[in-house]
């Protein structure tokens, strides 16, 4: 399956767009990681368990975006987006979507 | 009262445990802020002075590499190569002012003008993440990456009440399409 984030694939030919394909997750911090990212919290700059969270959790959508497209039959989804956004209580909604298409080569 | 010595050890030991229980609080609750207040004031230049220097020389080290960046906001290569395979990119990171940072915030917020600690610690945010996508996309073998985007959104946020992301959390997403 091929992701890009432009509207069309340098070297390929879409022929049908499959409509949009979404992929989302919510995914809440870990009560003892949330304790140990307070104290880094104290000087500032990166939180590492946050970051690494939310990319797995954002990996996770994604991969519900393209399972999405191929249950739909498309090979490559084109204009990859990222939402994210905070829902109730530190939790997050991770959600990617696109174009699912059909695309040949030339 | 029939046995008054027994009613004494009983009051004694609920004392203690008020004590111990005032103690506990005050260590947790006014004597551990205080000092990582203190901490946060003293040494967390420090701190993300490091990451900041390690940023830049992880930055200078990949425009050695390529001798360009290898990242642009255009949907195709302005070199018009031929590509023969794409695929998503992406990288991210969760970057968050210290406390003396926000302190220093909400107090220029009363005012107005430019946070200047705000200012810099998003600034090394969207600069390191910018610089994990270039790893990231050299790591995995792309020429190029093109039509990078890069995003901001707050995260991990307590919505309930006034208190809305009392700790100024921010996540920086960078991706884009590499091409070969």
């Amino acid at each position: 399956m091929m992701t890009s984030n432009t509207e069309t694939i340098p070297g390929f030919t879409i022929t049908s767009s499959l409509g949009i394909v979404t992929g989302s997750t919510v995914r809440a911090k870990h009560i003892g990681k949330d304790i140990l990212a307070g104290l880094k919290n104290i000087v500032g700059g990166e939180l590492k368990a946050y970051t690494e969270l939310l990319m797995e959790a954002r990996t996770e959508a994604l991969g519900r975006m393209m399972l999405d497209a191929s249950q739909r039959g498309a090979n490559a989804v084109v204009n990859v987006r990222f939402a994210t956004s905070s829902v109730a209580g530190g939790a997050a909604e991770l959600f990617a979507y696109g174009t699912g298409v059909t695309v040949v080569e030339g | 009262m029939d046995n008054p010595i027994d009613f004494l050890s009983t009051a004694e030991t609920g004392d203690i445990i008020l004590y111990v229980a005032i103690a506990i609080s005050l260590l947790l609750f006014v004597v551990f802020p205080t000092l990582a207040f203190i901490y946060s004031m003293l040494f967390a230049r420090f701190h993300q002075g490091r990451s900041q220097k390690k940023l830049l020389q992880r930055e200078s080290l990949v425009m050695q590499q390529l001798g360009k960046d290898n990242l642009s906001t255009l949907s195709k290569p302005v070199d018009g190569r031929e590509i023969v395979q794409t695929g998503l990119v992406m990288s991210n990171i969760t970057v968050s002012p210290s406390w003396w940072q926000l302190f220093l915030g909400t107090i220029r917020s009363i005012f107005g003008g430019n946070i200047v600690s705000y200012d810099k610690i998003l600034a090394y945010g969207r600069s390191e993440v910018m610089q994990r996508l270039r790893e990231q996309a050299i790591g995995e073998g792309w020429d190029e990456v093109v039509n990078v985007r890069v995003e901001t959104s707050m995260v991990m946020n307590k919505t309930k009440g006034g208190n809305q992301n009392k700790r100024g959390t921010l996540e920086f997403l960078a991706y884009g399409t590499g091409i070969r």
